[in-house]
């Protein structure tokens, strides 16, 4: 593209109030709502504190891996971006606040908690040098440790060529960024397995992972493209960036909504077509007492709405089109994880059908205001544009 | 006398010719183009063109057939004909939807472009006036062009070349063309194209049909339609009559049939055959039911030979008689199915089991006929 | 070690060509009698084509009894060569169209070459289900659902229809991709044609393309909406030739992951191939310039990528193996890695996933004859990997008695070397007889080739 030099005039501006006048209060209604949900119902309360912890770990680890992916790739034009995503990724520290309670609750959750049951059942004694809590214990705290660790790093190199402008900080963290896509495989794999798989212990789905993966790369995208939107049209960010940059946001998102629908319908088809009960028991609670209504949802809200959203070449640059979608998919997501999970809790509890009510209100609540507080703990007072990156000159002349 | 299609100018840089497509676009000229040999990006801007339409068809076209795919599908498995396969529904969506996103991508991208070839591009088109001209090839290889129709409303020979030497091109030339060349219809519809569309489709199935229909029942595609084996019915040399069906080997047992030891030996027959079945009620109603389908038109319903037929024909004997009372179960069973002389054998419609039981019921008719003290308490 | 300097751009063509001479050079080998090395290899790649071909004939005269297929293994190298060939297909698209999708402008100068690719694997990868019923005359009558006086239709429930409607889809629109990317080209070579029967056929295939900027409107368009398609097109062909296995209930085949599984291995194995073939081409026609080393170190660091990606797999399908508490699907995997057929594993495996970690330093990224190696290591390991598929799942399946070992025989091999003599004879013609750099696509990435003053405008 051109040469010509452009100056970079940044200056750095707060956030906008609303992260807190919003996030704020959302997080503390769902502290509260989550407290009374333990206590009256610890069970649903468990199993809504899954869909949440889901779902941060979906924003939060997504973005740091959004991160680690533009230096992997030495990508260009999300360079303005990935402050955003460094601080997005703030976020992730919430999990062990969602985590805590359900490492308390094992036993309510998963019935391979229960030494009893795993002593009388032959399939989770086979799994259960995997399947304990100890084991448990130490992959939870394991990837948070790691990731935390690999989030400080990011965050510490990017803020620290805001001043010194080093190339050298680009090429390390392109370096560190190959192992850290190893370890984030095997950790998003673990945490879909161990949260969402492991509930209903008898069954198993090597495209799990990477089918909660898709989700959370859409998600973190929708979540960052949002952030993006609100601190441009609040003047945070460098009057360069335009409908150009937006583009491969809207397009990644995109293409992930489709991918989660080729990952979706994969282990759909496969189970349906082979036909094998150990496996079509997982599908069959979703296809009857209404579920079946939400699993066909499922299809409509998490693909086919989306995929006609962004489609428009237009669409993918269009602001407000952008922020329809993005509130849209990360809505979706919630949809996903709470198709993902619920159905083990009518079985665990004896109820009949999908539950909706304020526990599972109070707990979005709170995951939203967790991303709303987590967020603005990180980016206030601070750089939301890393001016130092020798790749943003390049970054902001960008043309689609 | 050849007639002037337009005035072409070239030029030597992508910006200069940015700025010219600038310049032409506002001076009002609507019949006009730019000619490069790659895209140069901000031409479209330039020359102010609406964007182009092609997605809307792609989307169009593919929904349209993926439905149709879709209910054929479906007409096939449900309306025309219907068959569980594999325990799978007759309406399998998940089987379908491979299918049908295959058909609309190969029905979205060939007509797509069938649509942009074809309507908007009217090609195949090879005698346009601009191809053959020095022209055309500067414009191929590196250089950019600005050509300005004749027939455009601003068009003043003079003037033209003026404006075009004012905004920069280095080289202006005047194109003409023949009034038979050119032919802004459709290429498509040239009698000399449908004719060799019409030979071609004609060629095309003929040898198809020969190919399907004649070839491959030549050799060596025939050698599993043409088999050395004997088949039924057929004629063969092998056999000194000629004849592939042959009748089966002295000894053969049909299926399910145990051949009878004692053909020609009541004695045999007498001594050595015992009942193998229980005289239980299923037995002897089995019996009673055989009994007075086959024996009771000669024998009589009792057995005592008084059967319709007597007078008219020779009678079958009572089956009370001292001898009968005295033979085995083995020599009825003989009789039954041997015959005697008038009697017929019955062991062609009548299976063991139901000739035992038949042994059976006699039995108790005999019984019931010649009852002892104890049989009455 | 030369150190990365981020705030440059990176120059997709070197050398700062005119564009005449870039339509010189890329026009150059159409143009003069090859010289002998080009004789050389094709003679090379014929013999191994007439190998391929007496195996074939043989096939037909005695039956497929020659092949090694039996009981258990029913389905033995065809199929194995078939899903091989189609993998190396997906790179081409991927190249073509994904690459043009992320706007990777370092594609311009392999994507034409890299689409043949495409259609030469495939045309290879259509032989094999053509023979493996040893009656190909009736393969289209039996595939394709048409009204007959049977009132017999196709089986759509059958990955193997999907298949067809999957592959022959696959074909048609790489083909159309092709020659649409092709019709510019064709008008080049008309305009410098010297020889009348030349000028006829290329003014037949360019279609009177004029270059007019009203057509490139809406040929960009055409080309973006065919690459849009393209894109969800290649990863569903392999993703239903992985349905083929998947849906079965044979441990090692009924596993969920394998239709991304599959497309990662595709795509490593495909462009392990292109880069091959890229290093030969630039070498013999002089092409180093437009076909840069940056370009081959960023095909290399996708090979990386898509190995890696392979590399999850295995350990995701081996993992839940044993999570599956399923005896059967946990004996398949220990019996690959430590059975009879332990040989063809491990050879999958380092190719696989312990030579292309090689790809993480610089300099072997960067050089041309360590490269060429890794990438023939990664096309064996891939082969192998679809053979340890197919054939260990079948040769050892749930009843122990009907366990029995596969040997493919002579006349597997023969074809095996016929196609890759097909492939690349194909390759070879190609690059004598069309432009192996697509001219326009490679003007508009040169230097200078774009207006320096943007405005701001959207457009691609």
């Amino acid at each position: 593209m051109s040469n010509h030099e452009i100056q970079i005039n940044y200056t750095k501006k707060d956030l906008p109030k609303g992260y807190l006048k919003f996030g704020l209060p959302l997080l503390v209604i769902g502290i509260i709502t989550a407290f009374f949900a333990y206590q009256l119902d610890p069970m649903r309360a468990s199993f809504n504190n899954i869909i949440s912890l889901l779902l941060i770990v979906s924003v939060g680890m997504g973005a740091i891996f959004l991160v680690a992916l533009e230096h992997i790739a030495g990508a260009v034009w999300s360079v303005p971006f990935r402050r955003i995503a460094e601080q997005q990724g703030f976020i992730f520290l919430a999990t062990p606040l969602l985590a805590l309670p359900i490492l308390f609750n094992m036993h309510e959750i998963f019935e391979w908690a229960h030494l009893d049951v795993v002593m009388n059942d032959p399939i989770l004694y086979q799994k259960s040098p995997y399947l304990n809590t100890e084991f448990f214990y130490a992959r939870s705290i394991g990837i948070f440790l790691i990731m935390t660790f690999f989030l400080f790093v990011y965050l510490r190199n990017s803020m620290s060529q805001d001043t010194t402008q080093s190339q050298k900080t680009t090429k390390i963290n392109a370096l560190i960024s190959a192992p850290f896509m190893a370890i984030f495989a095997i950790s998003i794999t673990m945490v879909a397995i161990d949260y969402a798989m492991s509930l209903e212990p008898h069954w198993f789905s090597t495209i799990f992972g990477v089918y909660y993966f898709s989700g959370t790369f859409a998600t973190a995208m929708a979540v960052l493209t949002l952030i993006t939107l609100n601190l441009k049209e609040n003047g945070n960010l460098l009057k360069e960036i335009n409908r150009n940059h937006y583009y491969s946001m809207g397009g990644l998102m995109f293409a992930f909504t489709a991918f989660w629908m080729y990952m979706a319908f994969s282990q759909y088809m496969l189970i349906w077509y082979a036909n094998i009960p150990e496996e079509t028991f997982w599908f069959l609670p979703r296809m009857k007492n209404g579920w079946e209504y939400l699993s066909i949802g499922l299809v409509f809200i998490k693909f086919i709405i989306p995929f006609g959203l962004l489609l428009n070449r237009n669409s993918k640059m269009d602001p407000s089109r952008l922020k329809l979608a993005s509130f849209w998919i990360i809505g979706a997501h919630i949809y996903d994880m709470y198709w993902l999970v619920m159905p083990t809790y009518n079985r665990m509890s004896g109820t009949e059908g999908p539950v909706f009510g304020w526990i599972e209100l109070g707990f979005i609540s709170l995951s939203v205001g967790i991303i709303l507080v987590f967020y603005y703990l990180a980016a206030n007072k601070k750089n939301h544009i890393p001016i130092g990156d020798p790749k943003l000159k390049r970054a902001l002349d960008f043309q689609i | 006398m050849s007639k002037l299609y337009s005035i072409a100018a070239l030029f030597k840089t992508p910006d200069e010719i940015m700025s010219a497509a600038a310049k032409v676009a506002d001076a009002g000229y609507e019949k006009y183009d730019v000619n490069t040999p790659y895209p140069v990006h901000g031409l479209d801007g330039a020359m102010k063109l609406k964007s182009s339409k092609m997605g809307y068809y792609t989307i169009v076209i593919g929904l349209t057939c993926m439905s149709l795919m879709l209910y054929f599908m479906y007409w096939v498995y449900n309306v025309d004909y219907p068959q569980v396969i594999g325990g799978k529904p007759l309406f399998p969506l998940p089987a379908f939807v491979p299918i049908m996103f295959e058909i609309t991508v190969l029905t979205g991208a060939v007509l797509t472009v069938a649509v942009m070839l074809i309507f908007y591009f009217k090609f195949p088109n090879n005698a346009h006036p601009l191809h053959d001209s020095s022209y055309m090839k500067a414009v191929s290889s590196d250089k950019f062009g600005v050509n300005i129709e004749a027939v455009d409303s601003k068009f003043d020979l003079e003037g033209v070349k003026a404006f075009l030497s004012s905004i920069g091109a280095y080289q202006i030339d005047e194109i003409y063309f023949d009034e038979e060349e050119v032919n802004t219809k459709h290429k498509i519809l040239d009698s000399k194209f449908v004719i060799g569309m019409f030979l071609i489709a004609g060629f095309t199935s003929i040898s198809v049909y020969l190919h399907m229909n004649k070839a491959l029942y030549l050799p060596p595609f025939d050698w599993m339609l043409v088999q050395h084996k004997v088949t039924a019915q057929d004629h063969s040399d092998f056999f000194k009559n000629g004849i592939s069906s042959r009748e089966p080997v002295n000894g053969s047992v049909a299926r399910g049939f145990m051949p009878y030891l004692y053909s020609d030996d009541p004695d045999g027959a007498s001594e050595n055959l015992v009942n193998p079945y229980i005289a239980d009620e299923e037995n002897i109603a089995l019996g009673k039911r055989k009994y007075l389908t086959y024996c009771s038109p000669c024998h009589g319903d009792l057995a005592k030979g008084d059967s319709r037929l007597r007078g008219q024909f020779p009678n079958g004997p009572t089956l009370h008689s001292d001898k009968l009372l005295s033979w085995t179960d083995g020599r009825i069973y003989h009789v039954i199915t041997e015959g005697q002389n008038v009697m017929p054998g019955y062991k062609k419609t009548v299976t063991r089991k139901e000739r035992w039981a038949i042994v059976n019921y006699v039995r108790t008719l005999q019984r019931a006929l010649d009852a002892t003290e104890e049989d009455m308490q | 070690m030369s150190t990365i300097d981020y705030t440059k751009n990176e120059v997709n063509v070197k050398g700062n060509r005119s564009l005449k001479e870039i339509d010189d050079l890329i026009i150059a080998p159409l143009d003069r009698i090859p010289n002998m090395k080009f004789f050389i290899a094709i003679g090379f790649t014929s013999t191994m084509l007439l190998i391929g071909t007496i195996g074939i004939a043989l096939s037909f005269y005695y039956g497929t009894g020659l092949w090694g297929n039996n009981n258990p293994v029913g389905w033995a190298l065809p199929i194995v060569n078939f899903v091989f060939w189609v993998g190396i297909g997906h790179a081409g698209t991927l190249i073509s169209a994904i690459l043009f999708l992320l706007r990777q402008r370092w594609r311009n100068g392999i994507a034409r070459f890299a689409e043949a690719m495409t259609i030469f694997a495939v045309i290879t990868a259509l032989i094999f289900p053509i023979i493996h019923t040893g009656r190909p005359w009736i393969a289209a009558v039996y595939l394709l659902p048409y009204p007959n006086q049977h009132d017999i239709w196709v089986n759509f429930n059958s990955p193997l229809l999907w298949d067809v409607f999957a592959v022959s889809t696959y074909f048609t629109v790489s083909l159309v991709f092709w020659y649409v990317g092709l019709i510019p080209d064709f008008a080049v070579l008309r305009d410098r044609a010297t020889g009348k029967i030349k000028k006829v056929i290329y003014s037949i295939f360019s279609l009177g393309w004029r270059f007019s900027n009203r057509h490139w409107q809406h040929y960009e368009m055409t080309y973006l909406i065919l690459a849009g398609l393209a894109t969800p097109l290649v990863l569903s062909v392999h993703t239903i030739v992985s349905f083929d296995f998947a849906v079965s209930i044979l441990p090692g085949w009924h596993t969920t992951i394998f239709p991304p599984y599959f497309v990662a291995g595709a795509i490593f194995s495909g462009f392990a191939m292109v880069q091959n073939s890229l290093i030969v081409i630039r070498k013999v026609f002089d092409m180093d310039d437009l076909i840069p080393i940056k370009t081959l170190e960023t095909m290399n660091k996708i090979i990386l990528l898509t190995g890696t990606m392979v590399g999850y797999a295995y350990s995701m399908e081996f993992f839940i193996a044993w999570y599956s508490g399923s005896q059967p699907e946990y004996f398949t995997f220990v019996n690959r890695a430590f059975g009879p057929y332990a040989w063809a594993y491990w050879t999958m495996f380092s190719c696989n996933v312990f030579i292309p970690q090689l790809f993480w330093i610089k300099k072997i990224r960067t050089s041309i004859v360590p490269m060429f190696i890794i990438a023939i290591f990664v096309n064996v390991g891939m082969w192998f990997e679809r053979f340890v598929i197919v054939i260990t799942s079948l040769s050892r399946d749930y009843l122990p008695s009907s366990w029995a070992y596969y040997r493919p025989t002579m006349t597997d091999f023969a074809i095996l070397i016929g196609s890759f003599g097909l492939f690349f004879t194909c390759v070879l013609l190609f690059t004598r007889f069309l432009p192996s750099i697509a001219i326009a696509e490679i003007k508009a990435v040169s230097e200078g080739a774009q207006p320096s003053h943007h405005e701001g405008e959207d457009h691609e």
